[in-house]
């Protein structure tokens, strides 16, 4: 068993980036990896790639019939294709209506998972001290504070421990994040930017300087 | 030898003599797209229907009607025998007029006529397609109270036709929502127009629900009756040209969603020219219409393909069009050795 300030700071952390890389990617990923599993919807989801390009092809030929010429493949070509049209729209809605379940269900484990398990962590542990701080290092006033709410005083406790996870992981996302963009873009680019920057009706360019008084004269 | 016993087999016989011989049917519709003998093929069927069955009432939707000219004789919105026959009937009706005349009943009622079209007019002019809607309920309900044993309807151009049979579903789906919201706001509705439900106009608002409870009822049981194939079927008139196939494929895609059953096509306006004709055009036009038989034989080998030829009168008044139904049962022999 980690040690409860390992767990509070993973927790946070796994927070943090879900937020980050936001709910729809998770979701997107998770559907994918759900559907290499051999389930009915990876199925039926086949299924509709097989109708699509069947469908394409389909029209593809029927667009190379000339339906003057030949109407009887031409109007055979269409049935078939309106068929496959109405299979793939069926196809389509079980699946929307399928992986609308399956987000709701992985939104409602994930919220239990991430945000319930901190609320039960918090409520749990709120009397437990996480650590304790050498007596004298603080006022009693910010004592207090880091005890807030229940734990006994000199302690911290889980609460203040989470807010201190979440400020420390926020700092260095953003200092990553930062870093990474300065890597990204080359020095020059960025210099070109603010060259061609230009404010707006201060400059015109002698071109357009000089079409101007023509255009009076018209 | 043996091939021409599997063509036998095989194709459906060229005539209308199923729609004869099955004596269940007792809604039979005639479409196509304008100009290509709806008229014509709906009258001749009818009179080769009027030998078999105890009566037949031919009914024309088109607003442009033509029975009276097809029979040289005047018909109106009441069934009136075809002269010179005894049990087959003929009416046309108007869409456009029974909506005013429905309206107008209400109104006489009341005894006022100034302003007295509001609302319910309104309400009713509210619902697209209504007029026709209109015009069909009250001639179901002639003919459900009238014992015919056959009707059958010729229809207006294809777009016409599909909205009309198209239409029950749509009302009723539309009345189905109105009568939920009346049992819902009914009693608000009340509360605010007075204890005996009043509209302007002395209309009452439960009166007219029971009105259109009335139309609903009809509507969905002849709807029933529609989607039955025993009891329904629907004839394609088309020339062999391409925006008339065009049209009759599109008519028959739209037919099998809606749960009509067809099976018979009459291709009407054939050119058999004589062998050794030099008229450029007849011989031009026969080979183009030898092509799209072809895509039509090909397209259609499930259904009663029926061969009408191009006649050189027109096919008017009694005598003419009984020898034109004969083709619909016993099938056209062109002059031999044409192209």
């Amino acid at each position: 068993m980690p040690s409860l300030l390992v767990i509070v700071f993973v927790l946070q952390l796994t927070i943090h980036l879900v937020n980050t890389f936001g709910v729809e990617t998770i979701n997107n990923v998770l559907w994918h990896l759900y559907n290499m599993l051999p389930v009915p919807t990876s199925q039926s989801a086949n299924k509709l790639r097989v109708l699509k390009k069947e469908y394409n092809t389909v029209r593809m030929q029927m667009n190379a019939t000339s339906s003057q010429d030949e109407f009887a493949k031409w109007a055979k070509l269409r049935r078939k294709s309106d068929k496959l049209g109405e299979e793939i729209e069926g196809c389509k809605n079980t699946l929307d209506s399928t992986r609308a379940n399956f987000n709701k269900i992985v939104g409602g484990l994930r919220w239990l998972g991430l945000n319930g398990f901190r609320m039960l962590l918090q409520f749990w542990f709120q009397k437990q001290p996480m650590f304790w701080i050498p007596q004298g290092w603080a006022p009693y006033y910010a004592e207090w504070l880091l005890s807030f709410p229940r734990a006994p005083v000199g302690s911290v406790s889980v609460q203040s421990w989470s807010i201190a996870c979440l400020a420390v992981i926020q700092l260095v996302s953003d200092a990553v994040v930062a870093a990474v963009a300065l890597a990204a873009t080359p020095r020059s680019a960025g210099v070109k930017q603010r060259e061609a920057m230009k404010v707006p009706g201060e400059k015109t360019t002698p071109a357009q300087e000089g079409k101007a008084p023509e255009k009076k004269e018209l | 030898m043996s091939s021409a016993v599997v063509n036998a087999d095989d194709e459906l016989e060229p005539t209308l003599q199923s729609i004869l011989d099955q004596k269940s049917l007792r809604w039979i519709f005639v479409g196509g797209k304008g100009g290509v003998g709806k008229t014509t093929t709906s009258c001749s069927l009818a009179i080769q229907l009027a030998r078999v069955r105890r009566s037949v009432l031919l009914i024309s939707t088109d607003p442009a009607h033509n029975l009276s000219d097809a029979f040289s004789q005047k018909f109106g919105k009441e069934a009136r025998l075809v002269e010179g026959y005894t049990n087959l009937s003929a009416m046309e009706i108007d869409p456009n007029g029974s909506i005013q005349d429905l309206i107008g009943q209400a109104d006489d009622q009341e005894g006022e006529v100034a302003g007295g079209m509001g609302m319910m007019q309104d309400l009713a002019y509210a619902i697209p397609g209504i007029d026709e809607a209109m015009s069909f309920a009250e001639v179901l309900k002639q003919v459900k109270s009238l014992s015919y044993e056959t009707i059958i309807f010729d229809t207006a151009p294809t777009g016409h036709t599909l909205r009309f049979l198209q239409f029950p579903t749509v009302l009723e789906k539309a009345l189905a929502k109105i009568s939920a919201l009346s049992t819902q706001f009914g009693p608000m509705l009340n509360g605010i127009l007075g204890a005996n439900g009043g509209l302007p106009n002395g209309q009452s608002l439960p009166e007219m629900m029971e009105k259109l409870e009335g139309l609903r009822e009809t509507i969905s049981e002849v709807n029933g009756q529609f989607k039955d194939e025993n009891m329904t079927t629907f004839v394609c008139v088309c020339i062999p040209e391409f925006l008339s196939l065009y049209e009759t494929e599109r008519m028959i895609q739209e037919l099998a969603n809606y749960n009509i059953d067809t099976h018979s096509i009459v291709v009407n306006q054939l050119l058999f020219p004589k062998a050794g004709s030099d008229c450029d055009q007849c011989n031009a036009r026969r080979k183009m219409q030898k092509k799209y038989l072809g895509q039509i034989a090909e397209l259609y080998d499930d259904f009663n393909v029926v061969k009408m030829p191009l006649l050189v009168e027109e096919v008017r008044g009694k005598d003419r069009l009984e020898s034109f139904s004969e083709m619909l049962i016993k099938p056209y022999v062109p002059p031999a050795g044409g192209l």
